[in-house]
Parts: C-alpha cells; structure tokens; sequence
C-alpha cells in the first residue's frame, strides 16, 4: 500500500477558506493544506475586521469609548459595555449603587443567553441543520425586544454607563423578563430533542478536535471552551465580581457524555447548559433586586487617577480581560483588550490537524469564535 | 405502444392512411414528451415553490406569499430571473464541459419521467426494462455533477464534485438491491407491471410494503439510499452550502444554475415515483380498482393518486431536509457500506426465501387464504 | 460492535431522527407558531426610549455644541455666529446619520433636551449626501451675513447711542457706560433662532465663529 501511495505521489490542495465563506463567522480566512477531504493543515489568518478599537480607545474619552465596547462583541455588547465599565470603576475607585449592579448582570445573563443562542443556532446551521438557527433567532428576538425596552437598540446597546447604568429599568421590564424566561426554559429541552441529541449531530462532534484540559488551559482558553474541556472555572465563581456571589448557579463543564473529554460536543453542550444557568441566575436578580439610585456621582469631565488596573469578566465567549493605563487625562493612556476569541484561535492549527474539511467547519462553530472581538 | 397508438389513430382518421406510419409515430412521441417535460418542469417549478413554503412553515415563518396568491407565482418570478440573469463562465473553465454538463444533469433526471406509471394507461413508455431505464438514465446525473465541479476549475467545486461522484456511486447499489424486491415479486422490470402486480386485496394489502417484514424493510432502505442518490439533506455533502460554499455549481449563475436546480427536483420526483410504484401500490387505492373505471375517469383518478402518494413522498423528504444536520463525507460512506448495503442484500435474501418457501404470496394473502 | 450494537445504532438513529420531525412538524402545522411580521403593512411599534433617527429641535438649541464634543464618531456638525444679544445664533446644524451610530450619548449631555431621537428607523438613499440630516435648510452663509448685518446694525446704533449718552450725560458716568446697554438689550431680543433680532446693542462688531 505504501509502496503504490510513493509511486503515485498526490498533491496537496491549497484551499482558502473564507474570508467569504457562510461559516466561518464572519470575514476570518483559513489557509487549508488538505490531501482530499483530509486537513493537513489549517492556518487563521485574521485581521480582516481590524478596525483599532484599541487605538480609538486613546483619543477618545473614558464615557466615549463605551458605544465601541458595543462593537467589540456585537453578540454580547452588554457583557463587553460592563466589563468596560467595571474596568474604569476600578481604576477610579467608584462606587457604583447595588441596584445598578444587579441591573448589569440582569442584562449581562440576558445577553449570554442571547448569545449562546446565536452560537447554538449557527453552529446548528453549520452542521446543515437550518431549522434551529431560525428558533434561536425568534428567542433572541425577544431578548431583543428587552433591550429595545430597557435602552432603545436592539444590538449594540451601548446602556452601561461609567457609575451606573444609563436609565432605570422601564416599566414592567421585570414582569416581561419574567415572561421571557418562563417562556424560554422549555426550549431548551426542546432544542435538546430536536437537534442536541440528534444521532447524526452527535456523530458529526463527538471525538472531533478533543481539546485535552491540559492543551486547554496551557493555550489560554477560557469561557465555554475550556469548561467544555473539564476544567471548572468560570470568572463569575473563581474570581467573582459585582453582585455574582449573591447567586447560585453552578459552572457547566463538558464530561464527555458522547465521546470524549472536550470534543466539539462537550463545547457544544457547555453553552445549551449555561443558558439553563443563566436563566437561574437572572430569576434571582429579578427576585433580590433593590430600590434605589442607578447612577453613581461621576463628574461630568471624568479623570481617573493615574495608574494601571487589570479587569477580566466572564463574557459568552470566555474572559474578556481590559488592561488600562490612565494618565490622569480624560483620555486613557493605553488600552489593551484580552479577546477570548482571539486567544481561541491560538489553538485551530494544532486541533484542526488530520481531521476533515467538514470538521474544520465544526470546529469552528464549537469555539463559537466572533470576528470583530478577533481582530478588534 | 406508441406504434400500436398510431395505427389506431390512422384507423380512426382514414384521411392519415397516406402518411407514413413512422412520421404519425415520431409525431405521437414528441407530443408526449413535450406533455410529460411540460408536466415535469410545472411540477420542479411548483416543487421549489412548495419546498419554501414548507421550510418556512417548519421555521415559523411565512415563506413566499407576495407574488401572486400565496405566492404561488414566485417559481415564476424565480425562473424569470434567472433567466434574465448575465451568464458567467468562469476565465479558467472548461468551456466545453463547463457548459454541458447543466444538460447531462437535466436529461440524466428528466427523461426518467419517461417511464413513471402515471396512472392505468398513463406511461410515455412502457418499458419493458423499466426500473433498469431509471438506473441507468438517472446515473447520468453523476457524470453531469462530475464534470460540473470539474469544468469549474473551482477547489470547492471540485471537492463537491468528486463527493458527489462518490456519494451516487455508493448509494447507486442499496438504490438498486432495495428496489429488486418488488422486480421479485412482480416477476418483471416494467414498472406498469409491477404497480399491477400490486393490486387486489382491498388496494391496500396488495401493496408491496405489506407483502412481507422484508419488503416493509426494503421500502425504508429504498428511501434513505433514494435521499442520499438525490443529494438532499442529510446527505446533501456535495452541495453542503456550509462546508462547500455550495459544491459543485458554485460556479454556475443563471439559466445554468436553474438546470440544476430542477434536476434536484426533477430527481426527487422520479426516487418518489419509484417508492411509490414499487411498494406503496402505483396508483392503486383502497376499495376501487381504478382499472375498471371507465378510461377517462381511471386514467385521471389514476393519476392523481399516484401523484397523491409521489408528492407525500416529496413533502417528506422536505419535510427531512428541514429537520437533520449533515452527515460527514466519510460517515456518509459507512451508512452506505456498512449499513444500507449489507441490509438491503440481507433483504434481498429475505425476500427471495421468503418467495420460494410461501410460493410467491405475501402475508396479506396468506390471511386472506385462511378465510377463504 | 457485536449485533445488538449495530441494531441499537439503526435504532437510536431512527428514533432520534423522529422525535426532531416531531417538533419541525409541529411546528409547521401549527399557524400560531409562525412569528413573521409582513413588514410594509404590519409594523411593529418602537419602544419608547427607541434610538431612532437624531432630531434636533433648533428652537430650543442653544448651540452649546456639548453634543458635538461627545459624539465619538463626529458625526454631528455645528456653525454657531454670536449674534447681536450675544446669544449663539445656529448657522448650520447636520447630522450624519450615514456616520451615526445611535450610541445616545449627545442626547444625554444635551442641556436644554432638544436633541431628541425619534422612532425613525427607515432610511433609504443613493447618494451618501441624502443621509447628512439638515435641520437649518438657509444657507450657512446667509445666515451669518444677516447675522453679522444685524450684529453691524446693533453696533452702529449702540455706537450711536453711545455717543448720544457721551453728548447728553456728564464725563464722569462714561465708565459705566457698556453694561446697563447690554443688559437692556438681552431683555428685548427674541430668541436667536427666530430670526430678526431687530433692537439691542452690542459692543462686538465681529460675528462669533464656531465655537470650538
């Protein structure tokens, strides 16, 4: 067999794909090596969608900069506007009122669900099943339809301020939240029945692209993926901030129920159990909520202290980390973000080796990676 | 038939005696190819319509509803647009093939209409090798796709492409051994005799399905390998819009891109119409033998069952493309060697044994023996 | 993989395969569930704090060009000339909604709340020009040439005024001249967007430019 394989060499297949391709979430371009349908290699190759959020961030004021925290992850830009805002608190030392807080993770646990919702349905359409990308499209609306409510947009909310949150909750939000959820949580086990555990599904992600928890953490994965590898670490517990230690939610971690530990699956089915927990914790936020202010005293020319602070906060697609250096302007000084989906994609070339162009497809789905938060 | 058609029209019209019988036959035959493309095209047409419709009640949304009633009219509108559409050969393709193949892939699906038992005496041709006409016609398909992926001079074509080639290849086999059942029983090729041979027993348990556990079996296979011969999902690999971008006619824009698209469909019909033919009884329904009927009345009550049964058939296989996931490439490949094949052979066995232990009666029949 | 395996394979298959057909076909047979709104003819209704489209209502601008500052996108622009009350006249006053990227932040910061979003959300145009909104539809030029006319004309009648007073009043009260003029004026003038600001001195000749 060996010999007839010298004798007749094949040629690699030099395969681009994307930065226009219905899967690859957005403009990221992978260089295929494959021999047939088998992947020798595969290379990202981002920075298509590279726009300097960064370098905005330092010729824009502290309060500017939050719309563009809107385009950071533009499928949770509640969880990117807060994490800004936790950051600069930080930094300024600012003591934001209870309430505010509890209306940040309300909106914050909204958008994860609303988030994963778009990672399961497009991951579901990636997979060639159309159908339940268009029910998690009509549930997202709805979260949608919260939003519009609560800040008058429905993607890039930009409703976290510095100090606070920029109006109180409208009328009846928490009677539709409500609403909402009870509606929402039997989904779940329908999307389970419909697609999860839908013999060709499970066959098409279990065993494909294993992350081991080791590679996991020693690659710096973080959110659903590395939980999705076994290891139990979730920001929101191991290094809680705001009002999360007031709720009682557990970290979802992939067991390798259909294959093994950490495969496209477990990834899979980490981000359908945390939508199942984020629905937990938002009924306790609804229930514990308090009355009072939502904006702290910020000055309206607002300079921080000198100084440098370091935030990170769990995101839908893993930590978001905000590196800040102020100079005592109104202006930061330097701004880094951390993209969970950037640090991500550090892996695809060792994972998507050997497996085959359709799992390639796969494997991206299950790192539910975004482009803009990739390129920034 | 079309010549014994033609005699009995030259004695009917006296005046036609000095024509050549040949000329009146051909005339004959063009006319009912012209009926049955004519049918054929209406129908794929009507069937994009129907798919959308279906897709979008499945998604909770409307679907087309905005040209003509209910949108009925948008296969209309579709066709005309891409008619009009520019026609975009790529700079690096193979011309040639480039442009043949849409027609390889057309006639491949389309002139297997030629022999669907349409009702009692509805049938282009009655073919006495009618199934192995199917076969072999609808494998021209597989050429057509080849090449198209091929010409494009296009990666993701030419990956679809060759998946598609060894994607019918595979499942042209279980297409095959599933549908030799039916050819047992009927002890003929034809396929109007075998839909007759379905008959009696109050329409319904004279149909093949019922015939015995392996004939039940054998029309499940048939139509699972009969999903994966027309490329439809869960087996639609060499389209596969999310891996391939859209496979083989990634290229193809236009009227070119039409051709394919009512094979697909054209397709769809034709592994229906077999299903239905070869185990769900042709046109035979419960309690009234349309062959007794007057034969304008048969003929048409005929043909509306049989189209009744074909087009349950087609809304299923939509109905299943909305619902499942894609397989891979090379699992597509296992349920087709390790499961489809050797359970259709197994089948196959069942069945003869089965013929040559109760001498060709199914149990329908047997029951019906022991009330006399 | 023995043979119950294989069996229990085809079986889980078959199985799963139909309770997903089960929930698309509940689905497609049951009309309640389709979700679709038939947009042209059904809308649906903007919430109340919806971000729409900018309006500025220029009455009650007072061209304190807060929202230009905040804008991170830059996308509203502002002339302003000092008009003869001293107050700010607006020149011109575009949005453009091409650029804007419905943040809300310059309807925060606004002072007198004139800077409205409204429910508009439709928007269609050829030209990237039709998407700058106008809200001053003079000429920017115009404007300031009346204005600055105006501004001469208080002068020249302060001046006169002035030189009025200097014939009629002693020397010694000269100092306090400017102040009770000015104030007197701020009193009479209507508002600055309203148009003629007929009476009224000031001791400025030239217009005030933009002010940043």
């Amino acid at each position: 067999m060996k010999a007839r394989a010298e004798a007749l060499p094949t040629q690699e297949m030099l395969i681009n794909m994307g930065p226009q391709h219905p899967s690859t979430h957005g403009v990221l371009r992978v260089i295929l090596r494959t021999d047939g349908e088998v992947v020798v290699n595969a290379r990202p190759d981002v920075g298509y969608l590279h726009r300097a959020l960064e370098k905005i961030g330092e010729r824009v004021t502290y309060a500017q900069y939050m719309p563009f925290t809107d385009r950071l992850d533009y499928l949770a830009a509640m969880n990117c506007n807060a994490a800004w805002a936790w950051t600069v608190e930080k930094l300024a030392g600012i003591e934001v009122p209870e309430r505010a807080e509890y209306i940040r993770v309300i909106v914050c646990e909204l958008n994860r669900i609303a988030s994963h919702l778009i990672a399961f349905g497009s991951f579901t359409a990636d997979m060639g099943a159309f159908t339940p990308f268009l029910y998690a499209i009509r549930e997202r609306e709805r979260i949608n339809d919260l939003f519009e409510d609560i800040c008058g947009n429905r993607l890039t909310y930009n409703y976290v301020r510095i100090g606070g949150v920029s109006a109180d909750l409208p009328d009846r939000f928490l009677e539709k939240t409500k609403e909402f959820l009870d509606y929402f949580a039997p989904k779940v086990p329908e999307y389970n029945n419909l697609i999860s555990y839908n013999k060709i599904f499970v066959h098409r992600l279990a065993n494909v692209a294993a992350v081991t928890p080791e590679d996991a953490v020693g690659y710096g994965l973080t959110g659903p993926n590395l939980r999705g590898s076994g290891v139990p670490f979730d920001l929101r517990k191991n290094e809680p901030y705001s009002v999360y230690p007031e709720f009682d939610f557990d970290v979802c971690v992939g067991t390798g129920e259909r294959g093994t530990l950490g495969d496209c699956f477990d990834r899979y089915m980490v981000r359908i159990n945390e939508m199942k927990e984020s629905v937990r914790i938002v009924r306790q936020a609804i229930e514990q909520i308090p009355e009072g202010p939502v904006m702290a005293k910020v000055p309206r020319m607002f300079k921080p202290p000198v100084g440098e602070v370091y935030f990170r906060a769990e995101n839908p697609r893993g930590e978001t980390g905000i590196y800040l250096i102020s100079d005592g302007t109104v202006n930061p000084y330097r701004l880094k973000i951390r993209a969970p989906s950037f640090v991500t994609m550090g892996i695809f070339e060792k994972i998507t080796k050997g497996l085959m162009i359709a799992d390639v497809v796969a494997v991206i789905g299950s790192f539910d990676i975004i482009l803009p938060e990739i390129d920034r | 038939m079309m010549e014994s058609l033609a005699i009995s029209l030259v004695n009917a019209v006296p005046v036609l005696s000095g024509v050549p019988l040949w000329t009146i036959t051909l005339l004959i035959m063009v006319m009912v190819a012209a009926v049955v493309l004519t049918f054929a095209l209406t129908y794929s047409g009507l069937a994009t319509y129907v798919e959308r419709k279906v897709a979008g009640d499945i998604q909770a949304r409307v679907g087309p509803n905005r040209v003509g009633p209910v949108g009925i009219l948008q296969f209309l509108a579709d066709g005309i647009k891409l008619l009009l559409k520019e026609d975009i050969i790529p700079a690096k393709a193979d011309r040639f093939l480039f442009v043949l193949a849409p027609y390889l892939v057309f006639v491949g699906s389309f002139a297997a209409f030629v022999v669907v038992p349409f009702g009692v005496g509805l049938i282009a041709s009655d073919l006495n090798i009618g199934i192995y006409y199917v076969m072999a016609i609808t494998s021209l398909v597989v050429v057509g796709v080849m090449l198209a992926g091929w010409s494009s001079n296009n990666k993701w074509a030419l990956l679809g492409g060759m998946r598609a080639a060894a994607q019918i290849v595979s499942y042209e086999i279980p297409v095959g051994m599933a549908l030799l059942p039916a050819v047992l029983i009927a002890g003929s090729l034809s396929l109007q005799d075998i839909v007759r041979s379905q008959g009696g027993l109050f329409g319904i348990f004279g149909w093949n399905l019922f015939h015995n556990p392996f004939t039940f079996l054998s029309f499940f296979l048939y139509y699972v390998a009969a999903l994966a011969e027309t490329n439809r999902t869960p087996f639609d690999i060499p389209e596969a819009e999310s891996e391939l971008v859209s496979g083989y006619h990634v290229e193809y824009s236009g009227i070119r891109f039409a051709f394919f698209f009512l094979a697909e469909y054209g397709d769809m019909f034709v592994v229906s119409a077999l299903a239905t033919a070869c185990f769900l009884g042709g046109w035979h329904v419960p309690f009234l033998d349309a062959e007794a009927l007057p034969a304008l009345w048969g003929n048409l009550f005929s043909l509306g069952v049989f189209l009744g049964k074909t087009l349950s058939l087609v809304v299923l296989m939509m109905w299943i493309r909305w619902t499942l996931p894609r397989l891979r490439v090379d699992q597509l490949m296992r349920v087709a060697w390790k499961y489809l094949v050797p359970l259709t052979f197994f089948n196959l066995l069942g069945v003869s044994l089965w013929l040559l232990l109760f001498h060709g009666k199914g149990i329908p029949q047997m029951i019906a023996s022991l009330f006399g | 993989m023995g043979l119950k395996d294989y069996l229990y394979d085809i079986w889980e298959a078959v199985a799963t395969t139909a309770k997903g057909m089960r929930i698309t076909a509940r689905y497609g047979v049951d009309p309640r569930e389709t979700i679709t709104l038939q947009y042209p003819e059904e809308r649906w209704e903007p919430s109340e704090r919806f971000r729409g489209f900018l309006y500025n209502d220029i009455k009650t601008c007072t061209s304190c060009t807060m929202c230009v500052r905040v804008c991170p996108v830059d996308c509203i622009s502002l002339e302003s000339v000092r008009g003869a009350d001293k107050k700010m006249v607006l020149a011109s006053y575009d949005i453009d909604i091409g650029r804007c990227m419905y943040c809300g932040l310059c309807v925060e910061v606004c002072p007198p709340k004139s800077l409205k979003h409204t429910s508009g959300y439709e928007k269609a145009s050829v030209d990237r020009g039709e998407l700058i909104l106008h809200f001053i539809h003079e000429d920017a030029g115009e404007i300031k040439a009346r204005v600055a006319k105006q501004v001469a004309e208080a002068a020249a009648k302060a001046e006169a005024e002035k030189a009025k007073a200097e014939s009629e009043k002693p020397e010694a009260e000269m100092a306090k001249d400017g102040d009770p003029d000015s104030r007197a004026a701020q009193k009479d003038a209507p508002p600055p967007a309203g148009g003629n600001p007929e009476g009224g001195g000031a001791a400025e000749k030239k217009p005030g430019e933009e002010k940043e």
